[in-house]
């Protein structure tokens, strides 16, 4: 317990945030020695003494009583978790989540009625983070037994929900606002929500930050890491909305100030960029682009092959062996617009295939085209329908006469280029 | 609260930290350097030389989980040995041999696109190589002077970079970004992969069919204990419940079965759907009160079900569905759940919900996507998903067991969809023959009669075109609709159409 407040100590001498943090980790490398350097008879008792100890130690002193009364609540929260975690064979995580629930709320308390200040506010992302990740072991303990729900997590929501508020709500002066926390809670926030399938409370928090946009610091001049994750979340809250310039927009930026070396980060913002762009901009990933990552490159490089060459039957078979991981990730329903593409693409060879000036081509010959392409034998009716669409979306200039079963393309630009129009 | 040996070099943990506790003193003075001297007497039996630390961790670091228990064993044999022979002070644990079952390689799965857990989203990777360095146990022998060493050097490290502002507002945790604290806890992208191995993570399958849960528990927590009713009436009128059920008016399922029956007679033979409908809800209301879930409560929601898509009733419907939905999932016997799974696809259709539709695809077992019913509405899907209208008519007009009921309550939609698509590409007319086939319209006047209603009646055109040749050469009547002037006719319908579905009851 000493190496542990003496800690406490010198981060305050030091202002330094993280080794604050590290007082209240579960990966603290002191937790055994903790949860065993007490019991939970002493433990109020031998925490404030420790404290107080440290505080008079030397000049100059950290906090007066109240202060010290505190962080005595936080440490002795931290005690609670760390006995549950290390003094017994199987950890029951239900404790220990109550135990984390404890140390987070004494944690927003320090900040909101102890002045705790800006410096340390990596102690309250390293509570708010251990929570939820210990409501999720909490929560698959629970459902192990059968149980299906996520209450644990969704309690540890709503604390976060709540350190969120004591971030953004701060008035202080900009240079000592939590408002500088605030990314990193909502980034949280996102986490907790799409785990918790509850997607529209994330739009609750946006809509929160709208309204407190004046007063935030501007969205750039916070941490690399928070704004790519922040970016990477509203571009995925836009792509569910089908707001695809919008989630263009924000997914763009998160994988332009992506760290380089943040594979799988990247991988992540293109699971959703590659659909978005296919839609906004009709435009196809390169090899380029998806050769640093073989497990994008296996599912989306054949497809965009199929796309482009208009390879009907090429697309279906690739889309359905990728559909189990296209569908967890929510993106099947948007990657299956790409068919309209490869159908353009197709008809557009049948049109350049009849030669340069004609304009009148027989629906029969994009029949031919269909059927040859997927492998199917398709009727003349639902030929006539693929065409309708196009023309409908405008992505084929021109109209079809029934009368004489025929199409007539506009005699310039009939087949409009992809990034120009929609 | 003696810690057994073995305990206390990581019993419970997969792999041990290099962590070396500080030593308790109560002053910031000169570091003590009893580090690897052998303790006093007292402390022999509970603390463990650190090298020997190292040594668990080692063994930990790389064996396979299958493995543990076994090594385990083998770990707590060699210290105890080592203890009871006195020479665990002695041994020099740094070159001492790992137990075998450690040494065996272990295979290192991770899931590379988990977006759920850990902090993989914070792409800057916190000095991995110096947690490793810790984490080998690699300086086992200095670490008690290290760690206030470290801190120290750091603490002067700040207060030169204090003053630091590069930007505008200057970040308040700038000035600690170059702040290693490895030394002290593992933070980083890999902390909750460390907690995982640490305390063992078992896998969990998760359920889709959670929403349902959630809202179906409400009912079965305490407060709503089961009674047992005993109430003989067959017939009941519905009344929602305001206080605790009355065990009185509460008919048991015996009695619960004899009313099914005759309301099963009484639909045949009346077909008189308020009636049926408040009589159903009733029969509903008794089976929650009395928690009733077996082979007849799923019977009684998929009749009332089927009676409700009859009569187009979906809000209905759609409350019977969520219940079968959780009924199925708690795999209680009978019913028909690849039926309903068909039915609930298809309503997503009609209610325009993405994020359902696609909990639903990802759903579907092997099995299911098997089944005709199932196949069948995933074709429409499908169809309704790439705008091929002609491939949904067709569906639509053979729809299996209710399907077409349901395809009715958005058919209309479909229908001003193609249409517009339709007046957009054909020119100059299309043949009014054309649309009643494409459209699966049972005959020309029902399309006719669809027409007029959405105001395009006007565009229908009869026109003259001469048919046959030479002397038989004649003119015939052509029934066509003028696709360019409908146009926006059928626009404005078909954007008032998919307007936002609300049903009461959704869920």
């Amino acid at each position: 317990m000493e190496s542990l407040i003496r800690a406490w100590r010198l981060a305050h001498v030091e202002e330094n945030g993280k080794l604050l943090a590290s007082t209240i980790s579960l990966t603290n490398t002191d937790l055994e020695e903790f949860a065993y350097s007490t019991n939970s008879a002493r433990v109020a008792e031998d925490i404030f003494r420790a404290l107080e100890y440290e505080n008079n130690s030397a000049r100059p002193k950290i906090t007066n009583k109240n202060g010290l009364e505190a962080w005595a609540e936080v440490y002795v929260a931290f005690w609670k978790v760390s006995q549950s975690l290390e003094r017994y064979d199987e950890v029951e995580w239900g404790q220990v989540f109550t135990g984390m629930k404890d140390l987070t709320q004494a944690v927003i308390r320090g900040f909101q009625n102890s002045g705790w200040e800006v410096w340390a506010l990596e102690v309250l992302y390293t509570a708010c983070k251990y929570l939820r990740y210990v409501a999720i072991r909490a929560d698959e303990a629970k459902r192990a037994e059968g149980e299906d729900a996520w209450k644990q997590l969704e309690e540890a929501a709503r604390i976060i929900n709540r350190a969120f508020n004591v971030c953004l709500n701060d008035r202080a002066e900009l240079a000592q606002s939590r408002k500088w926390g605030t990314y990193y809670i909502i980034n949280l926030l996102f986490k907790t929500y799409f785990k918790l399938n509850a997607i529209t409370l994330s739009k609750n928090i946006l809509k929160a930050l709208v309204a407190n946009t004046t007063e935030m610091p501007d969205l750039l001049s916070f941490r690399t890491s928070d704004i790519v994750t922040f970016k990477y979340y509203c571009g995925v809250i836009a792509f569910l909305d089908e707001d695809y310039f919008k989630a263009e927009e924000h997914l763009e930026m998160a994988y332009k100030l992506c760290h380089k070396d943040a594979q799988k980060n990247k991988e992540l913002i293109l699971t959703y960029l590659i659909p978005t762009k296919l839609l906004t901009r009709r435009q196809l990933p390169s090899a380029t682009l998806l050769k640093p990552h073989p497990s994008l490159e296996a599912l989306f490089l054949p497809l965009a092959r199929c796309i482009k060459d208009g390879d009907l039957r090429g697309y279906d078979e690739y889309l359905a062996k990728g559909e189990d991981w296209f569908v967890k990730k929510r993106i099947f329903l948007t990657l299956e617009r790409g068919r309209d593409i490869t159908l353009r693409n197709l008809f557009r060879k049948v049109y350049l295939a009849a030669g340069e000036s004609k304009t009148r081509i027989p629906v029969d010959h994009f029949r031919a085209a269909v059927s040859w392409k997927s492998g199917v034998d398709v009727e003349t009716e639902e030929v006539e329908c693929f065409l309708a669409n196009m023309m409908y979306k405008g992505y084929i200039k021109g109209y079809i006469s029934r009368e004489r079963g025929m199409v007539v393309l506009s005699g310039t630009n009939a087949f409009p280029n992809p990034s120009n129009t929609s | 609260m003696t810690t057994p040996p073995w305990r206390a070099a990581g019993g419970t943990a997969v792999q041990r930290p290099g962590f070396h506790p500080v030593a308790v003193r109560k002053t910031l003075g000169k570091a003590s350097t009893q580090a690897s001297q052998p303790p006093t007497q007292a402390a022999r039996r509970t603390q463990f030389p650190d090298a020997l630390k190292a040594y668990v961790a080692r063994t930990f670091e790389h064996c396979p989980s299958e493995n543990k228990s076994e090594v385990e064993v083998a770990l707590k044999k060699i210290i105890t040995e080592a203890f009871e022979n006195q020479t665990v002070w002695s041994i020099d644990w740094a070159t001492h041999p790992l137990p075998t079952a450690a040494r065996r390689a272990s295979v290192d799965s991770s899931d590379m696109m988990d977006i759920s857990s850990g902090d993989e989203a914070s792409p800057i990777s916190q000095q991995p190589s110096v947690n490793k360095l810790n984490k080998l146990g690699k300086a086992p022998n200095n670490t008690n002077n290290n760690v206030n060493n470290n801190k120290r050097k750091l603490g002067s490290r700040i207060t030169s970079e204090r003053n630091e502002s590069d930007r505008e507002v200057s970040r308040p945790d700038k000035r600690s970004k170059k702040l290693n604290t490895s030394d002290y806890s593992y933070e980083g992208p890999d902390a909750f992969k460390r907690l995982d191995r640490k305390y063992k993570r078992h896998q969990t399958t998760k359920n889709v069919f959670s929403q349902y849960h959630s809202m179906h528990s409400a009912l079965d927590s305490p407060a709503f204990a089961p009674i047992v009713g005993r109430s003989t009436t067959l017939e009941k009128r519905y009344l929602r419940l305001t206080s605790a059920p009355d065990p009185a008016t509460v008919r048991p399922q015996h009695v619960l079965e004899k009313t099914l029956e005759l309301l099963k007679t009484k639909w045949k033979a009346e077909n008189n759907y308020s009636y049926i409908c408040d009589q159903f809800k009733s029969l509903r209301q008794d089976l929650t009160v009395q928690h009733l879930k077996n082979d007849f409560t799923v019977n009684v929601y998929e009749i009332h079900a089927r009676i409700a898509l009859e009569k187009g009733d979906l809000g209905e419907y759609n409350q019977c569905q969520s219940q079968l939905a959780n009924l199925y999932s708690e795999r209680i016997p009978g019913g028909h759940p690849h039926e309903f799974k068909a039915y609930r696809i298809l309503y997503l259709l009609y209610t325009c919900n993405r994020s359902d539709m696609n909990d639903i695809l990802a759903s579907l077992t092997p099995a299911e996507k098997q089944d005709r019913a199932i196949l069948h509405a995933l074709a429409v899907r499908g169809a309704v998903a790439s705008g091929n209208f002609h491939r949904f008519f067709r569906l639509y007009l053979d729809a299996p067991n209710m399907g077409g009921y349901l395809m009715d309550s958005f058919i209309d939609r479909q229908r001003l969809a193609a249409l517009s698509a339709i007046c957009k590409s054909y020119r100059p007319d299309v043949p009014f023959r054309h649309i009643t086939e494409e459209l699966g319209f049972e005959n020309d006047a029902e399309c006719e009669a669809f027409l007029v209603k959405h105001n395009a009646g006007q565009f229908i055109k009869t026109k003259q075109t001469t048919k046959g040749e030479g002397d038989e050469q004649q003119m015939v009547d052509k029934v066509t609709l003028e696709t360019q002037k409908a146009m926006t006719t059928f626009e404005a319908a078909k954007a008032a159409a998919f307007k936002k579905v609300d049903i009461k009851g959704q869920i």
